[in-house]
């Protein structure tokens, strides 16, 4: 037996068909509207958060001001401040965001408070583990690439259990809080933390999310070197890390962190 | 065509003209690619029900953000294949520890001919697979994908598609082996 024909033949078959009632459209015409009106109903509270949001996802993303002026936000960026903590939640009553301070104002932070929706189901990007107070190289939150299994674990972000990152069955894989992929963070025996998947709402400090184009990518990072459809950024830190800006051609599909000595294959 | 009649009513009076064209021309996007969306849905999870529940859930998020999925230019309907596959990957793993028992439909809301996948050896075998394993088997049997396009589709490497496909028809020819 031919498992690919068999695959094929059940793949066609007619009794996969499932009928849908005659109001099915009418019922999912009628919830993408309510989710969009719950939406524009908290549009204040809504912006805000996603506005802030962005802010602290910004201040997760390594700023490696010390290390990389390549990395440098332009001047109305937000500079490194002394203490930041997030928490942005759908299911908390009371999001609180601090946001870094501008870069002559490094004394204050200035922190928004706004109430939450408790019954809201609309996504609001989660923000997962409060950024550091200094941005390190190659951390996204609490997760710093070089970072052992162990200590990644003791982070309480990685989701278990892990599953096998290459055929070898070496490295292994974690989906995260932010980013549910299960390849999300891999991490290698020997290096520790090789690769972070960036969630999609997260923009690097020089502006690059899921959906910029190939051509904003190498505006933003003129070194960025390009192999197939995916575009490296190398990131002047120790340990040397680079952007992975995986693309589809035109835009890019996903931003991920990789340490430059990574040691598992296919990562 | 009376219930978009009333939305536009209601959307006119929410945020004015473009809106009612938005929501005429998802609505549209619904009624052509609901059964399709449904078929792949129940490759995917491996139930009418979930297959349903998947299609709906996926189908109100991408048309709250409708005008926004057009503007970027990619196909809609790869789009929400995308969003199902990922969903559904993501659903499981949260559901895992309390359904280790894949749920039987039960009778009433299914039509009869559907209990009838139930007896292929093949289509037990698939339900036995993690849902990873499965959305690659679907997306390069049922979607005919390349691997790069899986790859791209479920935000996972290359080398990891070809593991999972590697171990996916492994472990499907193990059990039919063994049935």
């Amino acid at each position: 037996m031919d498992l690919d024909d068999e695959l094929r033949r059940l793949f066609s078959d007619d009794r996969l068909d499932v009928h849908s009632t005659p109001d099915a459209t009418e019922a999912v015409v009628r919830g993408a509207e309510r989710r969009r009106r719950r939406r524009s109903a908290t549009t204040t509270a809504f912006a805000l958060v996603v506005l802030v949001g962005a802010g602290a996802a910004l201040t997760q993303l390594p700023r490696s001001d010390d290390t990389a002026g390549d990395l440098l936000p332009t001047s109305t960026s937000s500079a490194s401040a002394t203490t930041t903590t997030t928490a942005v939640s759908t299911f908390t009553s009371t999001a609180i965001v601090t946001v870094d301070p501008p870069p002559n104002s490094n004394s204050s932070s200035s922190v928004k408070t706004e109430t939450g929706q408790p019954t809201n189901k609309t996504t609001i990007p989660a923000i997962p583990a409060p950024p550091q107070p200094q941005a390190q190289p190659g951390q996204f939150g609490s997760l710093k690439l070089g970072m052992s299994e162990a200590d990644a674990l003791a982070t309480g972000s990685l989701i278990e259990p892990s599953s096998a990152a290459d055929p070898e069955n070496r490295c292994k894989a974690y989906a995260t809080k932010s980013v549910p992929d299960a390849n999300a963070v891999i991490i290698s025996p020997v290096r520790g933390i090789v690769r972070i998947t960036v969630p999609g709402y997260a923009k690097t400090p020089k502006g690059i999310t899921v959906g910029s184009t190939v051509d904003q990518v190498k505006a933003a990072y003129p070194n960025a070197t390009q192999s197939g459809s995916t575009l490296f950024a190398k990131m002047a830190a120790t340990p040397a890390w680079s952007y992975v800006f995986e693309t589809d051609g035109s835009s890019v599909t996903a931003v991920l962190m990789r340490l430059d000595a990574n040691d598992c294959s296919a990562v | 065509m009376a219930v978009t009649a009333v939305l536009r009513l209601e959307l006119t009076a929410d945020s004015g003209g473009g809106r009612a064209e938005t929501v005429g021309d998802f609505a549209e996007f619904v009624r052509m690619s609901m059964p399709g969306l449904l078929r792949y849905g129940h490759a995917l999870t491996g139930n009418p029900h979930d297959a349903a529940d998947l299609v709906q859930s996926v189908l109100e998020k991408v048309g709250s953000r409708w005008v926004s999925v057009q503007r970027k230019g990619d196909d809609p309907l790869a789009y929400v294949r995308r969003a199902m596959a990922n969903t559904h990957i993501s659903i499981w793993r949260r559901r895992r520890r309390e359904n280790l028992v894949a749920d039987l439909p039960d009778s009433g809301v299914v039509a009869p001919e559907l209990s009838r996948l139930e007896n292929e050896p093949l289509w037990q075998a698939l339900r036995s697979l993690p849902p990873r394993q499965r959305a690659v088997i679907v997306l390069r049997y049922y979607e005919n994908l390349s691997e790069a396009e899986i790859a791209n589709a479920l935000g996972i490497s290359c080398g990891t598609v070809k593991s999972q496909s590697s171990k996916a028809m492994a472990s499907l020819r193990t059990r039919l082996g063994k049935d």
